[in-house]
């Protein structure tokens, strides 16, 4: 059992709270400055010294159209409110008692004055400020909608709350006037200012139901919250486009089926079979068809290091054309899984229209395996012209073998060191579902690619273009 | 047909592949594997990140590093101490400085998720009593950052805001010195029955719902202390099982002699769950007793009993889901970290082992979770550092000891 403390005796005990003084020594400060003028660029400083621009800021906010009205609520900290004068006691604590001005002007300046929401591609005018609350940086109200609204318009911290200005969480609610729920939104969050890093998590709960989550950094430009399908469209044909750019290993597959045939028809031929089947499983993975077993991702990295190995080897061993598509359609399959994880976060911004956003970003994907195709072919031409050793007639360029092995060279140690990962899950050997899922799946992916890349690998193919 | 044998062939190139690779990391695993459960359960995975945090600037160096804490935007935060790391540490600080290196680093430390050194103060100042041996660093629910010690008089807590502000001492220093206090031979008796001054202070913890601070109290005291968190003032008080404390010398812990029915120094830790217990580590004595909130005993769960020394139960955390459905402890003479099913405190597996590697302990001393269910944990004595282990999922676990949780990838 506690022992409770008589009152009339813990009243009695004087904490030293207040007794001392509460300001850091000027000296220490001065030196730690100029300690900190001596650290790296990528050391950043953050508010230590006076109003500074913070480095890492996260804003939580909500956007929800209600009958002819649309509420925002936004949850910001205080201490990225620059420029605006917070009322203070003691040793930095944000005076409750006298902040609502300060906090309201805060609210409007930095927040209601820069996003821009529009209404079938209309800009709304300003917002009413409808709530303005301070709330405690271990707040967990901004986890849901409901619970941030009821937070903002509930009673706000009691006045002799203790709670230093930096740490402040400003909690914000503004309403727009609307015509209509049902309308087209778009936002244009205007935030990137507030630091130097500035990341966003949005929500948007749309009158028909539902939420859709954008995680973005610093601007992302206009988001349309309800896209057309056109406008959804063309977010992902762009996205699919920059993310088969950036993937090493998609590229160095793209490569193994551009090294020994050069012929554009051919290659066009093939790359489309990729996007097919990539399609196919990318909508699976998106339609949460999947295993969400931790040794899935791994599995789907580990076979597609192995598609590069086999593609490579096939390269230098016996490269046939015929049934080549069928090959790269199985590993297409698998391919997909792995642009599945990519595209996940960014499914929201194709709004309502999931299966366009799907099918745009397999035609952004296609857009950027035949840009990689235009620009690899004539290289490579030039370069099997002058390494010596250029085949003529049925034989192979040396160029075409030296480059597959390099690309294999490359994809062989991926295979390795994915393989190793994979091995860890222990798929084999898990509980009776992982078990199943696991050697199942495995093997799936094992016979049907070993399936088409024997066919392809046994039949007569056609000679080096 | 030839299909066939092509498939075949395919098919035992793709297997082999596998194997191979996996062969080489198959044998370490069952090297360092001293104990394998014959059946695999379910429990949060983890692997270490080595390259976390990234180096310190200016020659910078940790010293004992003895608290941890993660902040409301996922920023770590430690405390340790430099100024008492060797002179053969420390080269670029003695005068005239002997060497380019190193120098002690502030003794407050903040790190962004990625691992950047973002703020960094501490140590004494105008205005408060800095420790003589600054122990545990914790966030409150205000976002300030508590501060106990366990040097000679100290018997304080202080209160800081994140840009090293000072707000608030609770306690004065020297409360604890005996009556015949002598400097040149000096001494100090625990009072766990002082409302306003504390034992050298391990750890203070929070329970933001009622406005409270659970403070771990300590290397003197043999109590958990109930505080208000804004004015500190001492609201209830308990020592182990829910007795009144009683700071009388009980001897060194024998693990075949009944419970003791007193904490032994220190009282390392106390923290409050979610769902209104408190789990206090109970040091010396290898175990972590439960408590409701108001100091009423509910169960012990005794971690390693053979354990002498410094005890085996050092600190505990929970894990990030809305039910803390485990409880990770941290165990600086055993080397590694406890994970604990909370419901019913049965130690599902165990990670870490003895040695200066990334993955290895040596005195764990202090842990905590972020947001993400990432762990990070501090290590005393001679270990000196900050680590993290990256949380990779729940999955089925094999070896109730799993060792060194080296990156999967790296293996």
């Amino acid at each position: 059992m506690a022992c409770r403390i008589p009152v009339g005796r813990a009243d009695g005990v004087s904490p030293l709270q207040g007794r001392r003084t509460a300001t850091s020594p000027v000296a220490v400060r001065v030196l730690l400055y100029l300690a900190f003028t001596g650290i790296a660029a990528a050391v950043s400083l953050t508010g230590a010294y006076g109003h500074d621009i913070p480095s890492d800021i996260t804003v939580r906010a909500f956007v929800k159209p209600e009958g002819q009205r649309l509420r925002m609520l936004v949850r910001v900290p205080l201490e990225a409110m620059l420029d605006v004068t917070f009322p203070l006691s003691g040793p930095g604590y944000l005076d409750l008692a006298r902040a609502d001005e300060s906090l309201n002007n805060a609210a409007m300046l930095w927040i209601g004055q820069e996003v821009s929401i529009y209404e079938n591609g209309s800009r709304l005018s300003l917002p009413e400020l409808a709530a303005v609350r301070a709330s405690l940086p271990s707040d967990p109200s901004f986890r849901t909608y409901e619970s941030a609204l009821a937070s903002t318009l509930g009673p706000p911290l009691p006045e002799g709350t203790q709670v230093y200005w930096q740490q402040v969480m400003l909690d914000v609610l503004f309403e727009y006037r609307i015509t209509s729920d049902r309308s087209e939104f778009s936002i244009l969050p205007g935030l990137e200012r507030l630091g130097m890093r500035v990341s966003t998590v949005l929500r948007f709960l749309p009158a028909a139901g539902g939420e859709r989550i954008y995680q973005f950094t610093g601007n992302p430009g206009r988001i349309m919250l309800d896209p057309r399908w056109h406008q959804a469209a063309f977010r992902f044909v762009w996205q699919g486009f920059t993310h088969i750019l950036d993937g090493m290993d998609h590229l160095l597959f793209l490569l193994c089926l551009v090294i020994p045939f050069q012929r554009l028809r051919v290659l066009v031929i093939l790359v489309t079979a990729f996007t097919i089947a990539h399609s196919i499983t990318l909508i699976s993975a998106t339609l949460g068809l999947t295993p969400a077993a931790l040794w899935f991702v791994p599995l789907v990295e580990t076979v597609i290091a192995a598609s590069i190995v086999y593609m490579a080897l096939e390269n230098i061993v016996a490269p046939g054309l015929r049934r080549r598509w069928m090959a790269v359609f199985g590993f297409g399959l698998v391919h997909g899984f792995g642009f599945a994880s990519a595209l996940r976060d960014m499914l929201p911004f194709g709004g309502t229209h999931l299966l366009t956003s799907l099918l745009a970003f397999n035609v952004g994907v296609e857009l950027g395996q035949l840009l990689v195709i235009l620009v690899c072919v004539p290289i490579l031409r030039v370069l099997y012209r002058y390494i010596p050793g250029e085949g003529t007639g049925r034989a192979r360029p040396v160029g075409a073998i030296i480059l597959s092995v390099l690309v294999g060279h490359t994809a062989w140690h991926w295979l390795v060191e994915r393989g190793g990962t994979l091995w860890e899950f222990d798929v084999m050997s898990t509980s009776p579902d992982g078990a199943l899922y696991g050697v199942a799946g495995l093997l799936a992916l094992m016979l049907v690619i070993a399936a088409l890349a024997g066919w392809a690998l046994t039949r007569p193919g056609r000679p080096l273009e | 047909m030839k299909w066939l044998i092509g498939t075949t062939v395919v098919a035992l190139f793709l297997t082999l592949t596998v194997a191979c690779a996996n062969m080489e990391v198959a044998e370490q695993t069952d090297e360092v594997a001293e104990e394998t459960a014959s059946d695999a359960v379910m429990a949060p995975v983890f692997e270490v990140d080595p390259m976390w945090p990234k180096p310190l600037p200016n020659h910078w160096i940790l010293g004992s590093a003895i608290g941890v804490t993660v902040d409301s935007n996922d920023n770590i935060w430690i405390i340790h101490r430099g100024n008492g790391n060797p002179n053969t540490e420390l080269g670029a600080a003695q005068d005239p400085p002997v060497a380019e290196c190193c120098i002690p680093a502030p003794p407050v430390l903040q790190f962004s998720p990625e691992g950047d050194l973002l703020n960094h103060w501490g140590g004494p100042g105008e205005g408060y009593d800095w420790p003589g041996s600054n122990h545990g660093i914790t966030v409150d629910p205000m976002g300030n950052l508590w501060i106990g010690g366990n040097g000679g008089d100290d018997a304080h807590i202080l209160v800081f805001a994140q840009d090293g502000t000072f707000l608030k001492q609770f306690g004065s220093p020297g409360a604890r010195r005996a009556e015949s206090f002598d400097e040149a031979d000096p001494s100090w008796s625990g009072n766990s029955m002082d409302p306003g001054n504390f034992g050298r202070v391990a750890k203070i913890s929070f329970d933001a719902s009622a406005n409270e601070a659970y403070v771990a109290d300590g290397y003197l005291n043999k109590r958990v202390a109930v505080l208000d968190i804004e004015t500190g003032t001492l609201k209830r008080y308990w020592g182990a099982y829910g007795n009144e404390p009683d700071d009388a010398d009980i001897g060194r812990y024998d693990p075949e002699a009944p419970p003791a029915q007193q904490f032994r120094n220190p009282v390392h830790a106390a923290d409050p769950s979610n769902d209104g217990l408190v789990y206090v580590c109970d040091r010396p004595n290898n175990r972590i007793q439960v408590f409701r909130t108001d100091g009423t005993f509910v169960q012990e769960k005794v971690l390693s009993v053979n354990t002498l020394g410094a005890g085996s139960t050092w600190d505990v955390a929970f894990s990030k889901d809305s039910e803390q459905k485990y409880v990770y402890v941290a165990d600086g003479q055993n080397m590694k970290v406890y994970v604990l099913l909370r419901e019913t405190m049965e130690v599902l597996t165990t990670f870490g082992a003895g040695g200066r590697q990334p993955g290895q302990f040596f005195g764990t001393h202090s842990i905590a979770t972020d947001s993400k269910g990432n762990i990070y944990t501090t290590e005393t004595y001679e270990g000196k550092r900050v680590q993290k282990f990256t949380y990779m999922g729940e999955g089925p676990v094999e070896q109730k000891d799993q060792g060194v949780i080296w990156p999967a990838a790296s293996r």
